[in-house]
């Protein structure tokens, strides 16, 4: 494969844009180009999956997109608010009201049962979540019965599931997941997926996500391929297996 | 070993830094304690060798009995001065004459007349190398000279200074006489000073100072400069053999008389020394609990490293050396700054006892090796100690650990933990109990390590009450501050021994402030009662100062003829031994007490009390066995024994034990005043009635008029003075505990690094992370002031119970001052928050995301 870039897909509309995005750690001889002038669009209602091999950058382009981290140069663009623009603050306030992130482990808080967890960032925001859509996550991610646990009283797929719910009880513009279901088992992994699968399918959430999973990419509407700080491919409507070949033609 | 140690230590600068503050300021405490006492001594050693520089000899009457600062002794005859001059080997004697005179500034105020340096009178020594007075000249005044005349008198630099009276100035002085005006005629020094430490110094001639200050035809003591080449042995066997004939005196050495001196100072600041001391240990003990806390978190957080140096094959004494190795090192280090900080301590508190004006004339400060050994040995000894349990545990971490996630310590309480906590509670508790009820010689002792037993016993059940009382007091903070206050009070609970260790360090400090506020509150309230219940009087004359009292007798009979006056009637008090113990005695005129104060007579007659009459309160009859009719010999100073008979005994237990009439004490007390002087006037207290007799007080400025409300207020007042300064000191220990809180905050969040970044992640603000610190500093705070307060009232209850018979019979909790104490301590816990929580709030998110 070439390393041109193939034509972006037309997103429906775009929610979040990366746009010339360069992203520089250390300086000199250590110097690592972890993103290389990357423009990507992710739009509304879709599921979008990103793949490709270790330290090609995924994580870092998460953490751009959710106003984790800043760029080196470029712009992201969160609808029309430009990220690089916004102080500290208001990148918190973003991540608060905006945005819901879910990491590959350790995403909730000792001390908070499973319900407190899941409505910590609407907590923090003085807010109370719509009890309908609260209702409708709960239920849809099967934590009914679970919700006065801590988190050590959960399993790895429960306390997943719940920092699913976290990240969607706020009816956030864009939900991160950044290799969710990297620490569970195939049966733990499929439900999350699923899940993830019907809040943007039935709820209309929008989902980006890190994975290395052919499998879990299936569950995606559209797979963006990483290598070395540049997005090299592009895939629609995959499945797991046209996945896993287009892995290892871009693997040569 | 000793370098994964050292690199620790570098690795945590500001942990190790904060350990050290603990122990930093208790070791200073004590070291500025003996600094500063070695310091006082010295120059009170300098003084009294000053003084006695060429005294060979002394003579003086035999003590009657022992009280500081020889008021248990009589004075001399002065026909015994001719007997000493003329022996052989004596080259000068002169009599030695002093009192207290109070001298008038252009203002009409006494000087001297509160609590700081004394007012002093003496007699001009003729014999220049027997004075420690020498005259000065001050540039533009007229000549200086000794007194000749009976009304010319000298005054020292100082007081010269401040008052601005010149040589020719007519000064009016205060004595035993009353009012006089005389003659300033010169200015003197005391040795290179201008003062006497303060003290002001009005100098009269010899018979005038025995007239004023003493006893005519008497001398306090004799002094001796012996002819050259004659030692003080010598001189003194001679003055010996020539007045032999003499019983009841005694003649010293000017070596042995100096160091008398030097000793009785040296007891009574003992005294003082004491207590500074017991507030360095107070400080210490704090410090070992936030050591012991400190050590226990760097422990838990090193579990894994610790493990893995086990798995890689240290044994486990290594690892309690390694870890003792750096406790040894924080102690040391802590030691020296502390050492360092307790001498500009002394420094700093000499400074302001010069400024409250005892003015300390030794140019240095004087570090005795003490001062030295005690830092290092409490610094070290306070540290180590403290480390022992945290290192063994460390020891105990099996190699296994290393490869697991190892949880934080949740474990609250078990059984073993509350039977053992209530165990040493109760044991601490019988400790206080029978120190404060049972007497005996040990009491204090007892009280004190009976208190320190029940603050063990309290930190050992901390742990099982840190989780629901954390609850209660987070339950508002909750209901305010919303999920920050939730995640506050979450954290407070998640580990309750390192809450309730935290919270114990405060406890401590707490627990003695409440107690101090108990027992100030229920002392007030108590004297409040008795002068409610027992005060008759519409008036009463007080002076500030402690002691006998400076009111002149001749105060008395003046107000006796200011106009709306009907009853006046002054009380005496002095030192006098009875069945065996030097005690306090009371002076009242018999015929009229009943009507100005309520002695609660409950046997025999007090107002026939005769001039041999002794009355007895009921406590002191009842422990001594004494019963109306029976004869008791009583002792004083200066007339030796005398048969009193028991004729009255009293309740009144805001009185000392024995009462005399004021007849009685005149005879026996040549140099009396007033301590106290109580005033019924026509219609009560009225502006008129006042009027009249602060006219009267004009020519006695050193007494001050109150009616029943100020009294009461003044007594209060100066209950209050002295247990402010205890809590002042006392603050100290706060301090120490708010150190401790900002270490174990600051500690945790570094355990917490992970999840603090987690929730910056879903949008906790930085402003919501401090909270989240402020407020769990507030919890453990306010804990902390929980524990302390009950503790605190529990103590006072019990000392204020221990002290009914000495006059404090009710109990008041103070409520109003409890609640202020725990505002503080909230608001100490915001302040101990402030640098933990900035800490906190600028993690980085990222990289506290991906800790592991
Ligand atoms: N804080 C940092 N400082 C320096 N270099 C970094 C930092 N974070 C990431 N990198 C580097 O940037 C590159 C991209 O890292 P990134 O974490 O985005 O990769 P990734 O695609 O998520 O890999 P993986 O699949 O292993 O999670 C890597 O080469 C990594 O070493
Ligand atoms: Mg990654």
């Amino acid at each position: 494969m070439t390393a041109s870039a193939p034509p972006p897909a037309p997103p429906l509309s775009a929610i979040a844009r990366a746009v010339n995005v360069s992203k520089i750690y250390g300086s000199g001889e250590a110097e690592v180009r972890a993103l290389d002038n990357i423009s990507v669009e992710f739009g509304t209602s879709q599921f979008t999956a990103i793949m490709g091999p270790s330290g090609s950058g995924k994580s870092t382009l998460l953490h751009c997109l959710a106003g984790l981290d800043r760029v080196t140069s470029g712009q992201i663009y969160l609808g029309d608010i430009d990220l690089s623009g916004c102080s500290e603050k208001e990148l918190t306030l973003i991540r608060r009201d905006r945005i819901g992130f879910v990491f590959q482990a350790y995403n909730l808080i000792p001390t908070l049962n499973a319900a407190e967890n899941i409505t910590l960032p609407m907590a923090l925001a003085g807010k109370k979540p719509e009890p309908a859509w609260y209702e409708q996550i709960v239920r849809t991610v099967r934590l009914a019965d679970r919700l006065k646990h801590r988190p050590n009283e959960l399993s790895g797929g429960q306390q997943q599931r719940v920092a699913v719910a976290r990240a969607l009880v706020s009816r956030p513009d864009l939900m991160f997941a950044d290799e969710p279901t990297g620490n569970l088992d195939s049966k733990s992994g499929a439900e999350i997926l699923s899940f993830m699968q019907g809040a943007v399918r039935d709820l209309h959430q929008t989902i980006v996500m890190v994975t290395h999973d052919p499998n879990a990419a299936g569950y995606a509407d559209r797979v963006v391929f990483l290598a070395d700080g540049k997005i090299v491919d592009e895939m629609l409507q995959p499945t797991a297996d046209s996945v896993l070949d287009r892995m290892k033609s871009l693997g040569e | 070993m000793w370098k994964v140690t050292i690199k620790g230590i570098l690795a945590h600068k500001i942990r190790f830094l904060l350990t050290g503050v603990a122990v930093i300021l208790g070791v200073s405490f004590i070291a500025g304690t003996l600094v500063l006492t070695a310091t006082i001594n010295k120059t009170f050693d300098g003084l009294f060798t000053n003084i006695y520089a060429n005294t060979d000899a002394a003579v003086r009457q035999k003590a009657q009995f022992n009280v500081a600062f020889g008021a248990g002794r009589g004075r001399l005859d002065d026909s015994v001065i001719p007997v000493v001059r003329t022996t052989s080997g004596v080259s000068e004697a002169a009599g030695i004459i002093q009192g207290l005179a109070q001298l008038i500034d252009k203002k009409n105020e006494a000087l001297n007349k509160g609590q700081g340096a004394p007012a002093l009178g003496f007699a001009w020594i003729k014999e220049r190398d027997l004075s420690s007075f020498h005259l000065t000249n001050v540039k533009g005044e007229k000549e200086s000279r000794a007194p000749v005349a009976p009304n010319e008198i000298v005054i020292d630099k100082h007081t010269a200074d401040k008052t601005k009276y010149k040589v020719g100035d007519t000064i009016p002085v205060l004595t035993k006489n009353g009012r006089a005006n005389y003659q300033l005629v010169g200015i003197a020094k005391f040795g290179n000073a201008d003062s006497l430490l303060g003290a002001t110094a009005v100098i009269f001639t010899h018979d005038t100072a025995a007239k004023v200050l003493g006893q005519p035809g008497k001398v306090d003591e004799i002094l001796v400069k012996a002819d050259s080449g004659v030692s003080q042995a010598q001189v003194v066997r001679n003055i010996k053999k020539s007045l032999a004939g003499r019983k009841n005196v005694e003649v010293l050495t000017g070596a042995q008389i100096t160091k008398e001196n030097q000793n009785d100072i040296k007891t009574a600041l003992g005294f003082f020394n004491t207590f500074l001391l017991v507030f360095g240990v107070i400080a210490l003990l704090v410090g070992s609990f936030i050591i012991f806390n400190t050590f226990s978190i760097i422990v838990a957080q090193r579990s894994r490293e610790m493990a893995l140096l086990r798995a890689i094959g240290a044994k486990s004494g290594q690892v309690v050396r390694s870890v003792l190795f750096e406790a040894a090192l924080v102690g040391v280090v802590a030691s020296v700054i502390g050492f360092v900080a307790g001498v500009l301590l002394a420094v700093l508190l000499k400074g302001l006892l010069a400024a409250l004006g005892v003015d300390i004339p030794a140019s240095g400060i004087t570090i005795p090796t003490n001062a030295l050994v005690w830092s290092f040995i409490v610094g070290m000894g306070v540290t180590v100690i403290a480390a022992v349990f945290p290192a063994i545990r460390a020891s105990r971490i099996p190699p296994i650990a290393a490869l697991q996630q190892v949880g934080a310590d949740q474990s609250a309480g078990s059984w073993k933990r509350i039977v053992a906590g209530l165990l040493v509670t109760g044991i601490g508790i019988a400790f206080l109990l029978s120190g404060l009820f049972g007497g005996g010689g040990n009491a204090l002792q007892s009280v004190g390590f009976g208190a320190f037993v029940i603050f063990i016993g309290i930190a050992v059940l901390g742990p099982t009450i840190a989780r629901p009382i954390s609850a209660v007091l987070g339950w508002p903070i909750r209901r305010v501050k919303g999920i920050t206050g939730l995640l506050a009070e979450e954290n407070a609970k998640r580990n309750p021994k390192r809450t309730s260790a935290t919270a114990a360090a405060l406890m401590i400090g707490v627990a003695l402030v409440a107690l101090i506020t108990v027992f100030g509150a229920s002392a007030s309230a108590s004297v409040n009662a008795t002068i409610d219940k027992s005060m008759k009087a519409d008036y009463i004359i007080t002076t500030e100062g402690f002691g006998n009292g400076t009111l002149p007798r001749t105060l008395e009979p003046q107000l006796r003829k200011t106009p709306g006056v009907t009853l006046v009637s002054g009380v005496q008090s002095g030192f006098v031994k009875i069945k065996g113990s030097v005690t306090n005695a009371l002076g009242v005129d018999p015929k009229v007490v009943g009507s100005l104060f309520d002695l609660e007579v409950s046997q025999g007659d007090l107002q026939a009390l005769q001039l041999d009459g002794l009355a007895v309160s009921k406590t002191k009859a009842d422990d001594e066995n004494l019963k109306v009719g029976q004869k008791v010999t009583v002792q004083f100073a200066q007339t030796g024994r005398r048969i009193f008979t028991v004729q009255a005994i009293y309740d009144q237990t805001a009185v000392p034990s024995y009462v005399i009439s004021s007849a009685a004490f005149k005879q026996n007390f040549p140099d009396v005043f007033d301590a106290q002087i109580y005033l019924k006037t026509e219609g009560g207290p009225t502006p008129q009635n006042r009027a009249a007799i602060e006219k009267t007080m004009k020519t006695y400025p050193s007494g001050k008029v109150q009616d029943q409300a100020q009294f009461k207020a003044a007594q209060s007042k100066q209950i209050n003075q002295l247990l402010n300064l205890v809590k002042a000191l006392l603050l100290f220990a706060i301090f120490i505990a708010l150190f401790g809180i900002a270490n174990t905050l600051g500690l945790s969040i570094i355990e917490r690094t992970r999840e603090l970044g987690l929730m910056r992640a879903v949008g906790m603000t930085r402003r919501q992370v401090r909270s989240l610190v402020r407020w769990e500093a507030v919890i453990i705070a306010l804990l902390g002031a929980f524990l302390g307060i009950v503790i605190g009232v529990g103590f006072g209850w019990a000392l204020v119970k221990a002290l009914s018979s000495q006059g404090i019979k009710v109990f008041e909790a103070a409520p109003d001052q409890l609640i202020l104490i725990f505002v503080f301590a909230a608001i100490f816990g915001v302040v101990a928050a402030i640098w933990p929580a900035r800490k906190a709030s600028k993690l980085d998110v990222l990289q506290s995301i991906s800790t592991e």
